[in-house]
C-alpha cells in the first residue's frame, strides 16, 4: 500500500469532510446529469417508443431545419416520391404530429400532443406499446390512447362530460404505460383521427413526417445525408437516432431547466471543490513537520507534492466509490415517478470531474508545501 | 575517544548571524568559526538564545549566515555549503546529512520499518526489499526491530526517539545535526540515545553536533563547546562523576 493511501486510511477522521465532499459533489453531479436526460428523454418518446424503439434503420423526414420532434411543420405527402424507391428503403409511412387544444370533460384546457400514425402491426410510427386491441380500438374514428399518467392531469377520469380536442368530441379507449409526457400529455390515435381533429391546422395531403425503414444503420445514415444534400430548402432527414438526439439536445440547451439543473451541478462541483481543497489544505499542513523533516534530510520536495496529490486522488476515489451506490439507491428510490438516466457515460464522466476536482484541490493544497522550511523546525 | 583525524569535514569559519532591523537587531553568531571531526561526538550548550540552534542551522546549510563560510568535506575537497545553489544543497543534504530534533515528528500512519525506507526510497539510496533489509537492520542497531511494525501512537517516549535517530542514521551520513534530542526524554532514555549517538559518531565515523541544555550530557561527548552572546567558546570537558 502507498504511503499517501496509508495515511490516508490512517487518517479517515481528518479525511472524511474532503471524501464527503466529492461523494456530495458526484452524487449532485451524476443525479442532475441523470435527471436532465431521463427528463429530455421524453422530449424523444415519440421516435424512440416506435417500432424497434428508434430503430437507427429508420429515416424521418420533417420541415427544413426541424430542430426537435415536436416542432414538425406541415410537408407535402408528395415527398414521398423522393424517399421511395432508392436502393435498400422501404415504402415510406406517414405521420401526423402536432399540438392540440385538449378540453377536459370537467371543464378547462390543457395542451396535448397529437400522434397519428397507421396502426397495423408493421407500422413504423405507432408506439410499440400500443397493443393489437388498442390499435384495433383506436380504428375508429375520433378515439384517443393516452398514458395513464396522464388521465388524471386531463380529467380523463371524470365520470361526467365528453373530452374534446381542438372543439371536437373524443372518446378515450386506453391506456398505456410508460409514455410520460412533459408539457403537453401525448395522445396517440390514428392519421384518420389526427387529421379530422387538427382540421385547418394541416393542409390537405399534408403530414408532419415520413418514416422510411433501410436496410442496415449504414444505409438509413446514407439515405439521410443524400436526402439533406439534396433537398436542403424544402425538408430536412434524420436517421431516427439523429433525430432523438437532436430533439432531447434542442430541448436541453433551449429550455432554463437544463440551464438551472446545469448551474446546481456547478454549484455543488464548487462546494465540493472548496471543502475537498480545504481539507487538503488542513492535511498537508497537520503533516507539516514530518514533511520539513524529509526536506532537512534532503528529499526533493517533489516527492513530497507527489504525494499530496496521490492522497487526493486517493480522496476522489473513494469518493466516487461511495457516489455510486448512493446515486444507484436513490435512481431505484424514485424510479417509479421519474427516470434518472444513470447512463455509463454519466457515472464514467461523473467519477473523471470528481477525480480531476479532487486533484485541483490537491494542487491548491501545494501552496501549504511550498511554505514548508525545514528551518521551522529549530524555531 | 577514538583517535581523531586531522582534517575536519564541517568547518565553520568567522560565521555571523543576526536577528531583526534597527534596534532590535540581535547578534546571534559573532565571528564563530568551528571545526568538525570525523569520528567525533560535539555538544553545543549555551543558555537559550544564545544562538545554539542559530549555529546548527547554518552549519547543516538550513540557514544562510550574514558572512562566513560553511565548509564541509564533499568528494575528498572542500565546498563552501552556502556558495552552492539550493538544488546542490539540497543534494549535499542528501547525501550527506542527517537530523534529530526535539520533537520526533514521525509520521503517525507509518509503521518504525516504514519511518526509515521513506528516506531510503524517497532519497533514492534504496528500493523494495532492500530499503527494508536496511532499515530492519537499523532497526535491529537500535534495539526496536521487535517495534518494526509499530505505528508511532503504540511506541513510547524515547522508541520514538530512537526511530527518529535511526530515521536520521539509516542513510549513513557523514554529518548528524541534533537539536535538544534528549529534552523531552527522561534520564534513562535520554542516555540511551546518548550512547547511540556516541556510537554512531565513533563506530560509523560520524561528525555529529548536539546541541542541548542539558550538562549531563557531558560525559558522553568528545568536545563541548559553550555558546554565550554569539561567542564561541571551546571548554574542558569534565570526567564522568565529577
Amino acid at each position: 500500500m502507498s504511503y499517501a493511501l496509508q495515511t490516508l486510511l490512517h487518517e479517515r477522521q481528518r479525511y472524511a469532510s474532503g471524501v464527503l465532499a466529492v461523494t456530495f459533489s458526484a452524487v449532485l453531479i451524476a443525479l442532475q446529469c441523470g435527471l436532465l436526460l431521463g427528463l429530455f428523454k421524453i422530449t424523444s418518446i415519440p421516435i424512440d417508443q416506435t417500432e424497434g424503439r428508434g430503430n437507427s434503420a429508420d429515416v424521418w423526414v420533417g420541415s427544413t431545419g426541424v430542430p426537435s420532434v415536436d416542432l414538425g411543420k406541415p410537408i407535402p405527402t408528395s415527398y414521398l416520391t423522393r424517399i421511395a424507391g432508392r436502393p435498400g428503403v422501404g415504402m415510406p409511412e406517414l405521420y401526423i404530429a402536432n399540438f392540440g387544444n385538449f378540453t377536459k370533460p370537467a371543464g378547462g384546457t390543457e395542451l396535448c400532443f397529437l400522434l397519428g400514425t397507421l396502426l397495423d402491426p408493421d407500422s413504423l410510427g405507432a408506439a410499440d406499446v400500443l397493443t393489437p386491441e388498442l390499435r384495433a380500438a383506436l380504428t375508429e374514428p375520433f378515439t384517443i390512447v393516452v398514458d395513464e399518467s396522464d388521465v388524471n392531469r386531463l380529467r380523463l377520469d371524470h365520470p361526467y362530460g365528453k373530452p374534446k380536442i381542438n372543439g371536437k368530441e373524443v372518446k378515450l379507449v386506453g391506456t398505456v404505460k410508460g409514455l410520460r409526457s412533459l408539457a403537453a400529455p401525448w395522445v396517440f390515435c390514428s392519421l384518420h383521427t389526427a387529421r379530422q381533429l387538427l382540421g385547418f391546422l394541416l393542409p390537405p395531403d399534408h403530414v408532419t413526417y415520413l418514416i422510411a425503414r433501410c436496410d442496415s444503420p449504414a444505409r438509413a445514415r446514407a439515405v439521410a445525408k443524400e436526402l439533406r444534400e439534396q433537398y436542403p430548402d424544402d425538408m430536412t432527414a434524420y436517421t431516427a437516432q439523429e433525430f432523438s438526439t437532436e430533439s432531447r439536445v434542442y430541448w436541453l440547451l433551449r429550455t432554463r431547466a437544463g440551464i438551472a439543473l446545469g448551474y446546481a451541478a456547478l454549484l455543488g462541483l464548487f462546494v465540493g471543490a472548496v471543502i475537498t481543497a480545504q481539507t487538503m489544505y488542513s492535511a498537508t499542513v497537520a503533516s507539516a513537520k514530518e514533511f520539513a523533516i524529509l526536506l532537512a534530510l534532503g528529499i526533493p520536495r517533489w516527492r513530497i507534492a507527489v504525494m499530496v496529490l496521490t492522497q487526493s486522488f486517493w480522496v476522489g476515489l473513494i469518493g466516487i466509490a461511495l457516489a455510486y451506490p448512493i446515486c444507484l439507491g436513490l435512481r431505484e428510490a424514485v424510479r417509479a415517478k421519474i427516470d434518472v438516466d444513470l447512463r455509463g457515460e454519466i457515472l464514467a464522466g461523473t467519477a473523471g470531474v470528481a477525480i480531476l476536482m479532487a486533484l485541483m484541490a490537491g494542487t491548491w493544497a501545494l501552496r501549504s508545501v511550498r511554505r514548508i522550511e525545514p528551518m521551522d523546525l529549530l524555531r | 575517544m577514538p583517535a581523531v583525524a586531522t582534517n575536519p569535514t564541517l568547518k565553520g569559519v568567522h560565521l555571523t548571524r543576526t536577528y531583526g532591523d534597527g534596534a532590535k537587531r540581535r547578534a546571534a553568531l559573532r565571528d564563530v568559526s568551528i571545526d568538525l571531526f570525523p569520528g567525533q561526538l560535539v555538544l553545543l550548550m549555551g543558555p537559550s538564545g544564545s544562538g545554539k540552534s542559530t549555529l546548527l542551522a547554518v552549519m547543516s546549510g538550513l540557514l544562510e549566515p550574514d558572512s562566513g563560510q560553511v565548509l564541509a568535506e564533499d568528494g575528498g575537497d572542500l565546498r563552501d555549503v552556502w556558495t552552492m545553489t539550493p538544488k546542490e544543497r539540497e543534494d549535499f543534504r542528501l547525501r550527506t546529512t542527517g537530523f534529530i530534533f526535539q520533537g520526533y515528528n514521525l509520521f503517525p500512519a507509518l509503521t518504525a520499518r516504514q519511518q526509515l525506507e521513506i528516506v531510503l526510497k524517497w532519497g533514492g539510496y534504496a528500493g523494495g526489499a532492500e530499503a527494508r533489509r536496511q532499515a530492519d537492520d537499523m532497526l535491529e542497531k537500535l534495539g526496536l526491530l521487535p517495534n518494526r511494525h509499530k505505528k508511532p501512537a503504540h511506541l513510547s517516549g524515547g522508541e520514538k526517539q530512537r526511530v527518529a535517530i535511526g530515521r536520521a542514521l539509516v542513510k549513513d551520513p557523514t554529518f548528524v545535526f541534533a537539536d535538544e534530542p534528549t529534552s523531552a526524554l527522561d534520564w534513562e532514555n535520554g542516555q540511551r540515545v546518548m550512547e547511540l549517538l556516541r556510537d554512531a559518531a565513533h563506530d560509523r565515523g560520524a561528525s555529529i553536533l548536539v546541541v542541548s541544555h542539558d550538562h549531563r550530557l557531558l560525559p558522553y561527548v568528545d568536545v563541548y563547546y559553550h555558546l554565550e552572546d554569539g561567542h564561541l567558546e571551546e571548554r574542558p570537558l569534565i570526567p564522568a562523576g565529577h
